[in-house]
């Protein structure tokens, strides 16, 4: 890997982790969900001071290419990212019917008695 | 000193009962409000045939969630302190009194503890408890010999901040955060039973998820938050 690449990966992922600091900070993230992408931005930097670890995967698994590795992996972890992302909408969704439903309805019982 | 226990409840049918009975035959000048949290089970219908003081969240929240409502009825009802207690019937409401009497002295939480003067073993179960400790004893130099204990008594001071904002849940995460905001915490000597009916979250997964969250956050996240 070049050395500006490196340099890249770097500062993307001291950035990415920033920014996740900076949302809690401003109370603007809960610390639940901020867990994955603290976690995920700590392997990137990992991986870009320590590039030597995807190579020996790499050769160990006999992938055509590091990067390609890399790549595998990342999206790897991202589908499974989205995936629980969209469990977690479907029961927000849930959550939220319930939620109009419930002052809907009590709404109406409310304004029944009057 | 006007104190409300706040009991969250999620599928505790086997338990609420027993333990509401208990608190109002024997500590019937202690206030309580149960926080059902969308219970799927019996636990709401039980608990309004037996006229219990309960709030119902028409979906599950969690027990962060279930717990800030507990704290928003609280600092609605302008109480002096709140005891978090489980609905389980592992504490038990007879250190409420000692808890207070700490508290008292000028102290912002007071946790119930079972290790305070009893020493904890070192075997697996208490592997967890141990590094939590020492992750709370890094960031602040205090050392919390029971930072999992569920019971612990908060003030006016911490009800309103635990009422009013995002991150708070009631975890050993969020005292490290107080500690190092300079809240005054101290623990107090005291016993838990077993939980006798009902399912435990512990599974071995949840225990991991759950160590992850504590660690990452009591030595990173925490430091990073804005001063209260």
């Amino acid at each position: 890997m070049s050395i500006t690449l490196r340099l890249v990966l770097i500062t993307a992922s001291v950035l990415a982790c920033l920014l996740v600091l900076k949302r809690i900070r401003k109370s603007g993230l809960q610390i639940d969900d901020a867990l994955f992408w603290i976690v995920f931005s700590f392997v990137l930097i990992i991986l870009s001071i320590f590039p030597n670890i995807i190579y020996k995967l790499a050769d160990m698994l006999k992938a055509q290419s590091p990067a390609n590795l890399l790549y595998l992996i990342i999206i790897g972890i991202l589908i499974f990212k989205v995936f629980l992302m969209s469990l977690h909408i479907s029961s927000l969704e849930a959550k939220i019917k319930v939620l109009a439903q419930e002052t809907a309805l009590q709404k109406e019982s409310h304004e029944g008695e009057n | 000193m006007k104190i409300l226990l706040v009991i969250p409840a999620y599928n505790e049918e086997q338990n609420i009962e027993r333990v509401v009975d208990n608190l109002i035959s024997h500590y019937g000048k202690l206030d309580y409000i149960i926080i059902n949290d969308g219970s799927s089970d019996k636990t709401a219908q039980i608990c309004k045939e037996r006229h219990y003081k309960i709030i119902n969240l028409p979906v599950n929240l969690g027990l962060a969630g279930a717990f800030q409502t507990g704290m928003k009825y609280a600092y609605r009802h302008n109480y002096d302190a709140v005891v978090q207690f489980d609905g389980d019937g592992q504490h038990r409401a007879e250190y409420v009194y000692d808890m207070a009497r700490e508290m008292e002295k000028g102290y912002d939480i007071v946790i119930l503890s079972r290790y305070k003067e009893k020493k904890q073993g070192l075997s697996l179960k208490y592997l967890g408890s141990h590094m939590i400790s020492l992750a709370i004893f890094l960031t602040t130099g205090q050392k919390i010999k029971d930072p999992t204990s569920g019971m612990r008594m908060y003030n006016r001071t911490m009800v309103e901040e635990f009422a009013s904002n995002l991150n708070f849940p009631p975890e050993p995460d969020t005292i490290s955060y107080l500690i190092k905001q300079g809240k005054k915490v101290v623990e107090v000597q005291g016993e838990m039973d077993e939980r006798t009916g009902g399912v435990s979250y512990l599974t071995p997964i949840n225990i991991c998820k759950y160590m992850l969250r504590m660690l990452v956050s009591i030595l990173f996240i925490q430091n990073f938050r804005k001063k209260v």
